[in-house]
């Protein structure tokens, strides 16, 4: 027979993952509504958000109770502090989503910019960030979990790039002030994007950080590591 | 303050006639910590319990292999006088047992028994115990009155307050709590808190969350083994072995 408990954590864990697949599809559809300036696509991230929201609160509620009614101990202990956690950052992630699809459709609705090779590098680092935090959790995975820390300065660098691009384009604007301002909306408004896909990686890296905590009851937040080893 | 060994027990069997109840137990027990022993029915937790102050003596057909020390003393010497052992290692049992006397000859009963006759004494002794087992103010108005007249919870801080009343060094506690309510337990649990700043207290419980609240280090014992003994944080939030952890979460058996 197996113990109400067992079904209870395996329905903790799907509801997760759950979120985790909606928050994972929320985040592709806004980084492609800004790619193929989809604005059909970008409004239904920022519909879909409330979905996500609920199922953070949905897994509040049950590890409250968990936690109340079944004192958990040891691995299921940390599995059920580490899936609160976790939903924390899979909900901050799919607020960038909407951040990045409300940009995205100011920008639908101007000319495009020139084309930013570092804002597609951006988008696919982030992207195999989120990638790798969520199947390291499946998998139950420290080594992946760990070694998405890696990527983060790939982001950061790709980051900084956009902005660097971006701020030359504004610097050397064409004169006439309509132009000007037109200009300078679309490039910050860019490089608000650009911000929300480094801050989904540095979520990304700490789902990584639960899922050691929750896998090898390891703590390795803040913790400098040797990727040489 | 300095932790010290109190008990150590090194390579320990223990026979019910032909079954090894203890399998090669070697554990150190630190003065001033409550260590909580764990594990299934029959896995030699309370066996081990009673090897501490020699119980297992009045059972007929057993037999005792290894050493238990007590503060560097070999607990199993010939030379040792068991009165005394049980006097420096007390015990609490499961089920309250007073005796059918006053809560003050309850308490004055093992002084007594040591020789102390002096009124002044015992009644010093019998009132510094029962504060000791925090009963004190809930009696101190009838204390003539009959043991058998007091709750379950008083009975069992009663049955404590005995076994302090000799001055014991080391406390072994059988599931104290086990047939007490909620609030009753807590102020068992309480207790141990308080009294482990002058003794030390070994717990047998099968309530995982009390051997959680109460204990600094937890030893789990399975099939008369000792499989691993840590202090109780980490037992509790990350055990080494698997077998612990599948005990300690309830997925054993």
């Amino acid at each position: 027979m197996e113990r109400h408990f067992i079904k209870e954590l395996d329905d903790l864990k799907m509801t997760l993952l759950n979120m985790a697949a909606l928050t994972r599809r929320a985040f592709e559809k806004a980084t492609q509504a800004y790619l193929n300036r989809d604005e059909a696509l970008a409004r239904s991230v920022v519909e879909g958000d409330r979905e996500i929201n609920n199922l953070e609160l949905k897994i509040d509620q049950i590890v409250l109770k968990l936690l109340a009614l079944e004192q958990p101990m040891a691995r299921d202990l940390r599995f059920i502090l580490g899936a609160t956690k976790i939903s924390k950052e899979l909900e901050r992630i799919a607020d960038q989503a909407v951040n990045i699809a409300e940009r995205s459709l100011f920008l639908c609705q101007h000319p495009p910019l020139d084309h930013l090779p570092a804002m597609d590098q951006l988008i696919e680092v982030a992207d195999a960030m989120l990638d790798a935090a969520i199947t390291s959790f499946v998998e139950e995975n420290t080594q992946k979990a760990i070694r998405i820390r890696q990527m983060d300065d790939i982001a950061d660098k790709y980051t900084l790039e956009v902005l660097q691009t971006l701020i030359d384009k504004m610097v050397k604007s064409t004169p006439g002030a309509e132009k000007r301002i037109l200009n300078t909306r679309r490039a910050v408004q860019t490089i608000i994007i650009s911000r929300c896909l480094e801050r989904v990686g540095d979520l990304a890296t700490n789902i990584g950080e639960h899922v050691a905590f929750i896998v090898e009851a390891i703590n390795i937040k803040h913790q400098k590591i040797d990727f040489d080893e | 303050m300095e932790i010290e060994p109190k008990f150590t027990a090194r390579h320990l069997n223990f026979f019910y006639g032909d079954f090894k109840a203890l399998d090669d137990i070697s554990i150190t027990i630190n003065t001033h910590q409550v260590t909580a022993l764990i594990g299934p029915s029959g896995c030699g937790k309370s066996t081990f319990l009673r090897c501490l102050n020699r119980m297992n003596d009045l059972i007929p057909g057993i037999r005792v292999e290894g050493n238990i020390q007590l503060d560097a003393e070999d607990i199993y010497a010939s030379n040792i006088d068991v009165v005394n052992l049980r006097r420096r290692v007390g015990m609490v049992f499961q089920k309250p047992n007073p005796f059918p006397k006053t809560i003050f000859e309850n308490v004055a009963y093992g002084l007594r028994v040591n020789g102390i006759k002096d009124k002044k004494i015992l009644k010093q002794r019998v009132e510094k115990s029962l504060k000791q087992s925090a009963l004190w103010d809930e009696v101190k108005d009838r204390i003539n009155s009959s043991a058998l007249g007091l709750s379950g919870g008083q009975q069992q801080r009663l049955c404590i307050a005995r076994a302090l009343a000799v001055e014991p060094d080391v406390l072994l506690m059988d599931e104290p709590a086990s047939a007490l309510d909620p609030i009753a337990t807590q102020k068992i649990e309480d207790l141990i808190h308080e009294l482990k700043k002058n003794f030390t207290i070994i717990i047998v419980t099968h309530s995982m969350q009390q051997a959680a609240r109460v204990s600094d280090i937890t030893a789990f014992f399975y099939m008369g083994k000792l499989i691993e003994t840590g202090d109780t944080e980490t037992i509790f939030t990350r055990p080494s072995l698997k077998q612990t952890e599948d005990y300690i979460t309830g997925r054993f058996g």
